[in-house]
Parts: C-alpha cells; sequence; structure tokens
C-alpha cells in the first residue's frame, strides 16, 4: 500500500511531463514512403500496450479474455480501448483527445468529415509504407482505395468490406429493421391481419390486455422508448419510417430507391406519421410512462423480463428476450406481415461501412499494428474479432470446428456460449467468462455473411446449415408454417416483395458546413424536444399544437438551409446508390 | 498599511512647512528627509507589491488568461485542426444568434429562466436566518444537534445522488407513485419529473432542501456572537422569546444577511447547471435551461464550440451591464461609486 504511494507520487510528474510531450502535436510527414514489411514474427517484439480510441466500443479498459490472449500471443500487444460510448459526454472526449494531438495508436472512427479532419490536422499516419505488405487486406484493395480517393496516401482501412453484390441485404436472417412482436401473444389473439401500421394499435391492445405483466410480476406495456440515442430526430419515431423503405440522412428521409425524399417536419411525412402513432398509442395506454426518463439499458432489460411486447428491431426484441428456454415454449419476437411495409434494408457495402481502422500518427510501432489489421482481415481474425451480436464464430477449435463432411458446425463449448447463455473458456485460452472476453473493437473488418475462403461457408455462425438445424424450434417452427414455410425472415420478406435494398455504395455525406452544422444543432434540439412532448401530448388538440410550434421553431432556427444541404446529399447519396447497383450489380 | 502611513506622513511634514518658506526657499533638510522617506516607501511598496504577487498572478491565471479562449467565438474552430487551423469567420456566430426571432426567443426564454431562478433564490434567502433562529430556540441540545445534521447533510450530497432520489421517489414508478397509486388515490402516475408544470417551484423547492441547513449555520455563528447583555436587558423589561427574536436576534443578523445577499446579487447569472443538468428532460427544457446549462447544451452535447463561446460571451456583457446598473444605484443611494 505504501509502496504503492510512493510510486504514485513518483510517477505523477512523470505522467505529467508525457502529458506535455503528448501535447506536441503531429510530426512532420516528409520521410518518403519506402515500403515497410509488416512480415515478421511479431509475438517476440517488445511487448506494449496500445491506445485503440475507438468509436464503436462499448467497453473501456485492457482487452482481456480469449480475445485479449489471442492478440497477446500473436503481436505481444495488449489493447487498451477508450470508448466514447462509455465515456459519454457526446464528443467531448474525441475533442479533448484531438486537441491533444493524440487520439490513440489505433484509431476505429467515421469516414467522411472525420476521417478528413483527422488527417488534416496531422493526427492519421500515412500507412502506405506497410500496405503493400498487408496481404489480407488486398481482396479489398478497391474498397481501401476508394476509401483513399483524394487523399496522398493509405490513411484508413474499410470496415464490414464485402464481396457480395451491392443490390443484396447485407443483413443475412433477419433485416435491420421490422415489427417484430411477440409471437406468442400474437398467437394467443388470433394472428389478426395487420394491413398497416395503424392496425398495429389495437393488435397491441389485446395482446397487452392478453399480458398485462412481465415475467418479473411488473406492468407489461406494448411499446417502451428510450431517449439516449436521439440523433438528428426521436430514433424510435423514426423506426416505423424504415418499415415503408426510408431511412435518414440529416432531416431527410429518403426512400431506398430515391422514389421519395421527405422533410422530417411535414404534417404528411412518416416521421410525423410515427409520432402520431405513438400519441395515440399512448391515449390508449400503450406507452411505458417510464419511457421519458429510461435509458437504452433500462428498456433493454425491460425486454428481458418480457415487459415489452413490440421491438422496431430484431437485434434488440430477439436479442433481449429469445432464449433457448422460452423459444422451446414458443415464446419470442418474429416479425409479423404488415401488407403494405416495404422493409428498408442496407445492401452490402463493397467500398465497406461508415467506419474506418486507421493508425494514429504517434504511435509508437505502426508496422505492429498495421500487422495487427491486416491480421483482422484474415479469415482467422475475421472469425475471431467480429462482434458477438453480428454472429462472430470465434476462434477455430474453442467454439466450432470442421466436421468429417468440411461443414463448419459448433462445438459442444460453442453450444453452451451461443445457446445456452455462456460458458467459462479454458484455461489455455484465457480463462474467463466467454461473453467477457470477445473483442472489444466491436468493428467488423469483412461482412460476417461473407464466405470464409478457407472453409467455404460464411464467417458467421448462424449461416451454417449445421446450426441453422439445431435452432429449430416451436417458435420458428409455428412461424415458419404462418410464414408460408420461409425458413429466414428475409427470406420471407424477399419472396413477398416486403423488403426494399439500397444498394451499398458507402456514400458519405460531406462535412456539414459551420453554419448547417450549427443550425442543426439547434433546429434538432428543438425537434426532438417537441417530438417527445408530441407523443405524450394529453389530446389531439395539444398534438396539433405543438406539431405547429415545432415546425415553427425548427424553421426559427435555420431547419430550412439544413434541409436544403441535406436534401442535396440525399440526391447525391441516390446517385452514388444508382451508380454502384450498376457497376456491380 | 505602512504605504497609505507613509505618504500620509509626508503630506503632513510637507503642511508643516509655511505656505511662504516653500514658495522661497523650502528647508534643505526637510528635503533631505523627505526624500529618504520616499525611498523608504518606495521600497516597502515594493515589499508590498511582492506580497500581493501571487495572488494578481492567480487573478491572471483564472480570470484573465481564460479569456484568450473568447477568441474561438470568432473561428470555426475544429479541435483535430487547432485553432490555426480553423477558418477564421469573423463575426458569423454573433450575427446568427441575433439573426432570427426564434432564436433570440429562446435566448430570452433562457435568460428569463437564470434571473427567474436567482430572483426565486434572493426571495427565499430570508429561510435560513429564520431557520437559524428558530433551531437557536431549540433547548434540548440532543434535538437541536440532529436536526442540525440532518438538515446540513444533503449540502453534501452531489446533485447526481440528489436526481437519483428523486428519481426513485418521484418517476412515474416511483415510490410517492406506487404508494399513492396502491391507496386507490390516482390511476394514473403523476408526472413529477417529465412535465414543464412548476419547474422554477420544484427546481427551488430542491435547492432549498439541499441547501437549508447549510445556509443556516452561518447565521447560528452570527447568533452566538450577539452580545449576551442584550438579551439580558430584554428579559429584564420583560421581553417574551418571540419578542427576543423578533427585537434581538433577528436585527442583530442583518447585517450579516446583508452581506451575503449583496455577494449573491453578484453571482446573479452563476446559478450553476448541475443541478438543471440532471433534472432536465425534453419536457421540462424550455422553462429549466439558465444561461450556465444553455452553453453547456450548445457547446459540448451539440458540439458548436464556437457559438456556444460567443454565447457564454453574452453572460460577461450582462454581468458587466448589471454592474453598471448597480453603481448607478450605489451612486445615488450612497453618493459614492463601486469603481
Amino acid at each position: 500500500m505504501k509502496s504503492r504511494k510512493v510510486a504514485t507520487i513518483l510517477v505523477a510528474p512523470l505522467l505529467g511531463a508525457l502529458s506535455l510531450t503528448a501535447c506536441t502535436g503531429p510530426g512532420s510527414d516528409d520521410e518518403p514512403a519506402t515500403p515497410v514489411s509488416i512480415d515478421q514474427d511479431w509475438s517476440e517484439a517488445d511487448p506494449i500496450t496500445v491506445d485503440v480510441f475507438d468509436g464503436l466500443a462499448n467497453y473501456m479498459g485492457i482487452q482481456g479474455g480469449w480475445f485479449g490472449e489471442i492478440v497477446k500471443e500473436k503481436f505481444n500487444m495488449e489493447l487498451n480501448i477508450i470508448a466514447p460510448n462509455v465515456a459519454g459526454g457526446g464528443d467531448t472526449l474525441y475533442n479533448t483527445r484531438v486537441s491533444g494531438g493524440d487520439l490513440g495508436d489505433l484509431i476505429v472512427a467515421d469516414k467522411g468529415q472525420q476521417m478528413d479532419e483527422l488527417i488534416a490536422g496531422g493526427l492519421l499516419l500515412d500507412a502506405q509504407a506497410y500496405y503493400g505488405s498487408m496481404e489480407n487486406v488486398t481482396p479489398y484493395d478497391d474498397a481501401v482505395a476508394k476509401l483513399n480517393e483524394d487523399k496522398d496516401g493509405v490513411y484508413g482501412f474499410p470496415t464490414a468490406v464485402s464481396s457480395l453484390k451491392p443490390t443484396e441485404p447485407s443483413e443475412g436472417l433477419d433485416p435491420t429493421f421490422g415489427p417484430y412482436l411477440r409471437w406468442d401473444l400474437f398467437a394467443e389473439v388470433g394472428y389478426p391481419e395487420i394491413t398497416t401500421l395503424e392496425d398495429l394499435l389495437p393488435v397491441l391492445q389485446e395482446m397487452q390486455d392478453a399480458q398485462p405483466e412481465g415475467e418479473n410480476g411488473q406492468k407489461a406495456y406494448a411499446i417502451s422508448l428510450f431517449g439516449d440515442w436521439d440523433g438528428n430526430m426521436m430514433v424510435t419515431a423514426k423506426q416505423p419510417a424504415t418499415l415503408y423503405g426510408y431511412d435518414e440522412l440529416g432531416f431527410v428521409l429518403a426512400r431506398a430507391d430515391g422514389s421519395d425524399y421527405q422533410s422530417i417536419i411535414d404534417s404528411d411525412s412518416e416521421y410525423v406519421r410515427a409520432l402520431k402513432f405513438y400519441f395515440e398509442a399512448n391515449q390508449m395506454g400503450l406507452v411505458d410512462p417510464e419511457s421519458t426518463t429510461q435509458n437504452y439499458d433500462t428498456m433493454f432489460s425491460k425486454y428481458q423480463n418480457g415487459q415489452v411486447l413490440l421491438s422496431w428491431w430484431p437485434w434488440l426484441g430477439q436479442s433481449a428476450f429469445n432464449t433457448e428456454e422460452r423459444m422451446a415454449e414458443g415464446k419470442g419476437f418474429e416479425l409479423v406481415p404488415m401488407q403494405d411495409q416495404q422493409i428498408f434494408s442496407y445492401g452490402a457495402e463493397v467500398y465497406g461501412g461508415k467506419q474506418f481502422l486507421g493508425i494514429g500518427s504517434g504511435a509508437e510501432d505502426p508496422a505492429r499494428l498495421a500487422a495487427f489489421i491486416d491480421w483482422l482481415y484474415s479469415p482467422e481474425g475475421v472469425m475471431a474479432n467480429s462482434s458477438q451480436t453480428m454472429g462472430s464464430a470465434g476462434p477455430e477449435g474453442l467454439t466450432w470446428e470442421l466436421g468429417d463432411d468440411g461443414e463448419p458446425a459448433l462445438t459442444d463449448f460453442g453450444r453452451q456460449v451461443f445457446l445456452e447463455g455462456g460458458a467459462d473458456v479454458p484455461a489455455e485460452w484465457g480463462g474467463g467468462d466467454y461473453a467477457d472476453g470477445v473483442s472489444a473493437l466491436n468493428v467488423s473488418t469483412v461482412l460476417p455473411k461473407d464466405v470464409n475462403p478457407e472453409i467455404g461457408f460464411p464467417y458467421s455462425y448462424t449461416y451454417w446449415p449445421s446450426y441453422q438445424e439445431t435452432v429449430a424450434n416451436p417458435l420458428t417452427e409455428d412461424w415458419s408454417a404462418r410464414m408460408g414455410g420461409a425458413t429466414t425472415t428475409v427470406e420471407f420478406l424477399e419472396a413477398n416483395d416486403q423488403v426494399i435494398v439500397a444498394p451499398g455504395s458507402s456514400y458519405t455525406a460531406p462535412a456539414d458546413t459551420s453554419e448547417v452544422e450549427a443550425n442543426r444543432n439547434q433546429a434538432k434540439a428543438s425537434i426532438i424536444e417537441h417530438s417527445w412532448k408530441m407523443v405524450f401530448a394529453k389530446n389531439e388538440d395539444e398534438f396539433d399544437k405543438l406539431l405547429t410550434s415545432m415546425q415553427e421553431t425548427a424553421n426559427g432556427l435555420g431547419y430550412e438551409t439544413v434541409l436544403e444541404f441535406d436534401m442535396a446529399n440525399a440526391e447525391a447519396q441516390n446517385e452514388s446508390r444508382e451508380a454502384v447497383a450498376a457497376e456491380f450489380g | 498599511m505602512s504605504l497609505t502611513q507613509g505618504t500620509s506622513t509626508s503630506t503632513r511634514a510637507a503642511a508643516v512647512v509655511a505656505p511662504g518658506e516653500l514658495r522661497a526657499d523650502p528647508d534643505k533638510r526637510g528635503r533631505a528627509r523627505e526624500s529618504r522617506r520616499q525611498v523608504k516607501s518606495t521600497k516597502s511598496s515594493k515589499t508590498m507589491f511582492l506580497l500581493i504577487l501571487p495572488f494578481l498572478i492567480l487573478v491572471f491565471l483564472f480570470s484573465y488568461l481564460p479569456l484568450a479562449g473568447w477568441v474561438t467565438s470568432f473561428y470555426d474552430y475544429r479541435p483535430a485542426l487547432g485553432m490555426s487551423g480553423s477558418e477564421f469567420v469573423g463575426l458569423q456566430w454573433f450575427e446568427m444568434l441575433v439573426s432570427s426571432p426564434t432564436q433570440l426567443r429562446q435566448i430570452g426564454q433562457v435568460l428569463t429562466n437564470t434571473l427567474a431562478m436567482s430572483f426565486l433564490g434572493f426571495a427565499t434567502s430570508l429561510l435560513p436566518v429564520f431557520f437559524a433562529m428558530l433551531l437557536n430556540e431549540i433547548r434540548a441540545p440532543w434535538f437541536r444537534n440532529s436536526v442540525q445534521t440532518l438538515t446540513t447533510l444533503p449540502n453534501f450530497i452531489s446533485w447526481v445522488l440528489v436526481y437519483m432520489i428523486a428519481f426513485s421517489l418521484f418517476s412515474t414508478t416511483g415510490l410517492v407513485n406506487s404508494v399513492l397509486h396502491d391507496w386507490g388515490i390516482i390511476t394514473a402516475p403523476i408526472k413529477f419529473l417529465d412535465t414543464d408544470q412548476h419547474v422554477w417551484l420544484t427546481m427551488l423547492l430542491w435547492s432549498l432542501w439541499k441547501g437549508l441547513g447549510w445556509g443556516a449555520i452561518l447565521y447560528l455563528a452570527a447568533i452566538t456572537a450577539i452580545d449576551p447583555a442584550l438579551y439580558e436587558s430584554a428579559r429584564i423589561d420583560g421581553a417574551g422569546r418571540f419578542q427576543i427574536m423578533r427585537y434581538i436576534t433577528f436585527p442583530q443578523l442583518m447585517p450579516t444577511y446583508v452581506v451575503l445577499l449583496v455577494l449573491s446579487i453578484a453571482n446573479m447569472l452563476n446559478n450553476g447547471m448541475e443541478q438543471f443538468y440532471v433534472f432536465q428532460n425534453a419536457f421540462n427544457k424550455e422553462y429549466i435551461q439558465v444561461l450556465d446549462l444553455y452553453v453547456y447544451n450548445i457547446g459540448i452535447t451539440g458540439n458548436s464550440l464556437s457559438m456556444a463561446t460567443a454565447i457564454g460571451m453574452l453572460k460577461s456583457l450582462i454581468s458587466v451591464l448589471l454592474l453598471v446598473a448597480a453603481n448607478a444605484v450605489a451612486k445615488r443611494a450612497r453618493g459614492t461609486s463601486i469603481i
């Protein structure tokens, strides 16, 4: 205890000195890019700890567990994950670190504005010298070139790249969005027909009456909302628009095929329709009154307890509630067929997703980081790294193995982990709970739906035939029987023309000008504030009054300027979608 | 002290010399003595200056140096590019603030909230005085001590925890709503936290709950300093307990109260943001956003750092205006100026 105190006293000034040196901005980058090979045995290199600034991570601290063990073994490197999502406070952490001149050694950030800014500020390293020997990235050269277009070097590596056609859904089994209801209750009220969004309300009412309480004995509500993801608009009110093929781009709701662009605050927009939907639901007593004050985590635990009956996302309702045990009883969230739906689906991104991977200009050992990034693109790396929610299969030999017939299948341990709620990892793999050891980077380099060239099957275990056979249960069987024998949601939607794919063009909107940005921030704050009030308005009169007030206030705060900017971007996005569909589709 | 003494002695010395002599041929000896004194006084003023230098440096570091940050408001500041890499935009942000009536209305609302909260604070600033007086009248020491401890404790609870208490008591599934519901008094939960009704009042009540006991401590100390002779003579004159409170304790506390009130007026615009930050939500935002919180919401939450700086400067502007106004009042009332 005492020695630690002494150490602290000794180290404190040192840290101060270090943080001062950290302020000395980026170095000059005059050195010519002579190729440097990354091909060496990094496990023998000096141990280092690298700071990973990861805009996607939901864990902060040193990566431990089995993934940490693999990285340690291969690269003798520890990952110190810095996660703005965990730190909170919006962009504060990012701003503080960039103004200090060092964002991190390894960087996962947004492409577009953020990437341009980081390059201009000299915070990203030009990895041109290493790129030549990064063999695992080579197959995705197109995407790398596209990402670094108009930049004098290789500053970033794309994420979620795919060799699938851009007109194919990037989602595999379930779309990103969809009207998911508690199927058991939907069955209980007699599988009523749903023609359009508003028809959900009476159905939800019946379902809530059929099951007024969750499994923990607390009151259940058909709908539960949360506010901590609100961005340009109230996030839960955008979701119904996706059922009709719209996705947001700033203040614009753009249809996947470019046939329609809506300003969100227009009285007849899908956004306002959704607000009205929630308003009516609230009048019927279907909305959880805690919605106004709870965050995503609180709401998620309500889903886990069966206190919520509707989910706009399969990865919310299903992942929270559909456990093995419940599905065996026929309980769980499944998509209901809404006759007029045409669900928005993100096409596979040939040029990669919204984020990029980069090496910080202050990195101690950039070659090793380049090697690490390269490994993340290797079949082994993809299997181990892709985030768990995306269906990462984990390392071969631990969670899965190739059967005698050459098909991959989950091992007993894998089944325990993925189907039975987790298990402890054997000591030789690093020990600890499997879920705690999953890669905290939370970023996929290659789309999990893509085929792993080494095994001939997709990276994600959820697509393996062996897996699909095992998971058949009363819930999916009942659903499938009602859906004309479809085995997956996407299959059903495709067969019934209820999905609309936005070709994956990897379009990134240009940076907001300062004026647009300031206007946007003020207008969106007002839009979100009004949206919430509208949902919980006392009566129709108040709802209408708030709608008018929202339109007036937003317009007064410069909404028009921003909308014009967003409209232009939405059209540009559509052009790039058409272009990519024509080229690869 | 000696600085003023030095000067006053030399003036006196000069005054001793007859005017005629001074005009014709001043006493040489007197002049020498005078210059010696001057040397002495410059020396001592140097020492004095050195003594206050650390404080001047601190004032400079913490009050003047940060003003350099105002330059942010003339740039389109992007942290990754640094100030030198960011674009100079001149008065763009200020123009934006005044260009739209909605914007002006919003700032107006924010200022109203700020001043309202401050004035509600002034209006209730006598409560700790009364509380201290009543506390002082409690005879049983154990009771007085426990009341004092219990009322002082909330001051040491952070606003975040206060909000947690508020949340568990007053959220739609909180204790109060549950109890009322179980007793059949209400059917739908009452929205205490997510409502735009009585925001100023509830905020005032929370800050009173937190600060009342703490505020009373100073007055309790002041009460012990009141001359016991006053009480004795009052009692001899036949004053009752309430009369003593009314005619002795209360007037004796007034000087302390006035000092504290004047100090708090200086802080009128600084009503802090922690309390309002933790209590804010989409429903009460219109009435809860005080100036500091507004700047925070625009700058940190909205990431418009330059614009937030421009709005932050507004605060200084208003403070200067308030100071000038207060000065004018003081000048008229007392005939002397603060500055």
